[in-house]
């Protein structure tokens, strides 16, 4: 698996969130990602950043990678913070969950649209999200 | 972030607002503000909220239409969310997004149109 594409964002601010988007629509496109499917990782990408500006005290980073397989390509989004931590990964994941004043829908949501997903968490070290999500080449 | 960024435009009793394409955190609070303030100032009788450009709508923003719409029926308004796109609709669904008691349409015509016909009816 070789990657062509990397970078990474700071997340320090609520602007930073928009520039985590802004930046990963670009690149998703430039892989070759549909537009349907450009959407769902920017959502993704907004839902994700918006949990380390909140729970994290803007501790983090989104680092990305394009990933090569023969036939497809993929985005990898890894979320990095030193924040808190999540207690309770399995409960943190169930639809409707929330500890902040929203819809409960982040990381649940975040699941569906991505194609793979894996959280590991320390209380007290800090959080990482991975996902990725795979397109075909046209 | 441009603080003005967002125009609340009255068009006789109603009240139309375009959201911009990618709306941070702060433009789609400064939203909430604005419409309210506006409702109260003009007496309005419903929102159009114009999405058409809207090419993300996470669960901040669909967390805030839905209370702005709430808070829009407690003064008496009805809000209409006109235009949403393919992807954002496909999108919003799979995230589990929902924008509680507002009504869609597919443009800001189909919108016009609901207020003209609720009007009549009154």
């Amino acid at each position: 698996m070789g990657c062509e594409n990397t970078g990474e964002c700071h997340i320090g601010s609520e602007g930073d969130i928009v520039t985590c988007r802004k930046v990963i629509r670009n690149v998703a496109t430039a892989a070759g990602f549909g537009m349907t499917d450009v959407t769902r990782i920017v959502t993704a990408v907004s839902e994700l950043a918006r949990n380390v500006y909140v729970h994290a005290e803007s501790t983090g980073m989104m680092r990305w990678n394009i990933l090569q397989q023969p036939g497809k390509v993929g985005i990898e989004l890894i979320f990095e913070d030193q924040g808190k931590g999540i207690a309770d990964i399995d409960q943190a994941m169930e639809a409707g969950f929330t500890t902040a004043n929203s819809m409960g829908m982040g990381l649940s949501g975040v699941k569906r649209l991505m194609d793979e997903m894996l959280i590991s968490s320390e209380l007290g070290v800090g959080t990482t999200v991975r996902v990725v999500k795979w397109g075909r080449i046209k | 972030m441009d603080g003005n960024s967002l125009s609340v435009i009255k068009l006789k009793n109603i009240l139309l607002v375009t959201v911009p394409d990618d709306p941070g955190d702060d433009t789609i609070q400064e939203l909430q503000n604005k419409v309210l303030n506006a409702i109260e100032k003009y007496e309005s009788k419903g929102l159009i909220l114009d999405i058409s450009n809207v090419n993300i709508l996470d669960s901040f923003f669909a967390r805030t239409i839905s209370e702005t719409t709430q808070m829009v029926a407690l003064m008496g308004g009805q809000t209409v969310i006109a235009g949403m796109q393919p992807a954002v609709a496909i999108t919003a669904t799979e995230l589990g997004l929902h924008l509680g008691k507002a009504i869609s349409t597919l443009d800001v015509d189909k919108a016009l149109d609901i207020f003209t016909d609720n009007f009549k009816t009154v």
